[in-house]
């Protein structure tokens, strides 16, 4: 009898689980399925494409490695990892260094901290292409960035420097990355802010106040606790803006076009994808690239993950 | 970390920290050196902040200059002319009003689909036992590393394939790439973990099925998580350039990105129309920013800061 009373609820308990395992899948249906064949099943459909010499009307022949060593081997591929990386190498730093000060001014008890966190993320709201065109403005020959430098008495050290009153910044293939650097730094710094501000708010006060019972200054508490124990999100930011930047793409594309114009200073990895996949239809090579890119990424991922010690907070 | 407050009172509650230069300063009252530190500081932060202000301001006032005043360094154009918005109305191709109702339908549809299918998914995730939970939720996860560009040739493939290459399809297949992230069925999982489980199983008490406490119980607490997740897909496909410029190809169906960047080539250096573009096409979204300012900030520190 106790068997029996026992074996009831145990089996009604097994319905309901069935139950809540269904009503799991049926929740989870779509996306899953999304997720396998627009994102994962195309990791493989790529690496798939990259061994054929494909184009419109699908494969022309199988060549194995072929396409690889045909990137490796092309001089222009090197030309956008050289531009790639060297955007990536100054944007990232500065991106951070900006954001990391942004956060900690505004995690601080200032007056009018609500307005300051609103107004430093500004700049990320529009979208890339009206940043684009709006900076093609500000640094062209009689843009504002030029007229107000004449205005301020500037105009002697740039041409120290070899630009002149009307120097074309976007135009000109000494200057055209730099300016997208610039551009950039200046719209994403806010993002970068925020996640500072995240890692930040989750350091309890009372260390803080420890800190200024001892006497630390203003720079030894920033030095010795807050660096410190920013540590994951340094990983975390850093991780985020290099991903962000060796997919450069958007700028590039509207100031250059598909020829990354003045004389491919502006031809990015990613472009570089494009203008062989969409623009010339050569689709097992523009492939190649990608997976070269996918290893680019996923290898600077783990050497970060290394250099900076801590996995992210997930 | 940073979860999404429930409402506005707590998260202006939760923010207030003691900060280290203000216990400084009651150390020390009086010391002058920290109020001329201070005084510094601030002037910089708002030198910053002005900085962040001043491209878009230069924006809104040059569309409503004429070409020839256009670089002319007054702020504020004499005379005020709408010629940049009248010819940006009247020249363009195609016509303004139908990038604003393209990128309005594919942003709409975008995050529809991210907050039903994000909701959906976000709650089974955090709520629902079933075999192979968390190996399916790594692998959600594992999609935020795929970077798009390695997907760009082989999704171009299919999409020709399905005939989502042409006319209005291609709207479809924009809507396809983008209909469901990862971000957003993290921050809804996220948050409905904080909710108490007690609600859900006195509604369970009561003879609520799943699907009704999900849709009755749930769903409705879940409103500023849900809040956040619109506005940030909502935005991001506002914005969104890169599936867009690959799959929109026929001129009619161009977005407001696309449009302005073939137009800086066309208007190369017709600065007034140009501007007046460039100040409508962000207008909505600085609306949507200036009201719901709370959820940009937050939610994209949760969808970023994972955990």
């Amino acid at each position: 009898m106790t068997a029996r009373a026992a074996a009831a609820p145990s089996r009604r308990m097994q319905t309901e689980r069935r139950q809540e395992a269904l009503a799991g899948y049926a929740l989870i249906a779509v996306p899953i399925a999304l997720f396998l064949l627009l994102q994962i099943g195309q990791v493989f459909y790529a690496g798939y494409i990259s061994l054929f010499d494909w184009g419109l009307r699908g494969p022309k022949a199988f060549l194995g490695i072929e396409n690889y060593q045909k990137v490796l081997a092309d001089p222009l591929f090197y030309k956008a990892v050289t531009n790639t990386v060297y955007y990536t190498v100054l944007v990232v730093p500065i991106q951070m260094a900006i954001g990391l000060f942004l956060a900690v001014i505004v995690n601080q008890k200032i007056r009018g901290r609500t307005f300051f966190r609103a107004a430093f993320y500004f700049p990320a709201i529009a979208s890339s292409a009206a940043i684009t065109v709006l900076f093609l403005f500000l640094l062209a020959p009689n843009g504002l960035f030029n007229g107000v430098r004449e205005v301020l008495g500037f105009n002697p050290l740039f041409e120290a420097l070899g630009f002149d009153a009307n120097q074309d910044w976007f135009g000109d293939q000494r200057t055209a990355l730099n300016s997208v650097i610039l551009l950039n730094a200046w719209t994403t710094s806010g993002t970068m802010m925020l996640f500072y501000l995240a890692f930040l708010q989750s350091i309890p006060d009372e260390l803080y106040e420890a800190a200024a019972i001892d006497g630390a200054g203003w720079w030894a508490t920033f030095r010795r606790l807050t660096l410190p124990l920013l540590a994951p999100a340094h990983f975390f930011v850093a991780t985020i803006s290099v991903i962000g930047a060796l997919q450069l793409f958007d700028q590039a594309f509207i100031v250059g076009g598909t020829g990354g114009v003045p004389n491919n200073t502006l031809t990015t990895i990613v472009l570089l994808l494009y203008r062989q996949g969409i623009a010339e239809t050569d689709f097992g090579y523009a492939a190649a690239i990608g997976i070269l890119l996918f290893v680019i990424i996923f290898a600077v991922t783990l050497a970060q993950r290394k250099l900076f010690g801590q996995a992210p907070a997930w | 970390m940073s979860t999404l407050p429930r409402d506005a009172g707590t998260n202006q509650a939760s923010l207030p920290k003691t900060s280290v230069t203000q216990s400084g300063d009651v150390a020390r009252p009086g010391d002058r050196g920290a109020k001329v530190r201070r005084t510094i500081a601030y002037v910089l932060i708002i030198g910053y902040a002005l900085l962040m202000f001043v491209p878009f301001l230069w924006s809104v006032s040059t569309s409503f200059k004429t070409q020839a005043q256009s670089d002319e360094l007054n702020l504020i154009p004499q005379p005020v002319s709408t010629r940049g918005y009248e010819r940006a109305f009247n020249e363009l191709d195609p016509a303004l009003p139908r990038l604003f109702l393209n990128s309005a339908l594919i942003a709409g549809a975008v995050t529809l689909s991210n907050v039903a299918l994000g909701a959906m998914a976000g709650y089974a995730f955090a709520r629902l036992r079933f075999p192979g939970r968390e190996l399916l939720f790594v692998m959600v996860l594992g999609t935020m590393m795929i970077p798009d560009q390695l997907r760009l040739v082989p999704i171009y493939q299919i999409l020709r394939a399905f005939g989502l290459l042409k006319g209005p399809f291609q709207f479809v297949g924009v809507w396809l790439v983008l209909a469901i992230s990862a971000a957003s069925i993290f921050l809804l999982r996220q948050y409905f973990m904080s909710i108490p489980k007690a609600l859900e199983e006195a509604a369970k008490i009561d003879g609520a099925g799943f699907f009704t406490t999900f849709a009755r119980v749930v769903l409705p607490l879940a409103m500023p998580a849900i809040a956040a997740v619109a506005i940030l897909q909502f935005q991001g496909a506002w914005n969104g350039f890169f599936w867009p410029n690959v799959i929109l190809q026929d001129r009619s169906n161009w977005t407001l990105p696309l449009g302005l960047s073939q137009f800086q080539d066309l208007y190369n250096t017709q600065w007034p129309p140009l501007m007046a573009v460039v100040v409508l096409a962000t207008l909505p979204i600085l609306v949507l920013y200036v009201f719901f300012q709370r959820y940009f900030v937050e939610g994209i520190a949760a969808a970023g800061v994972k955990g």
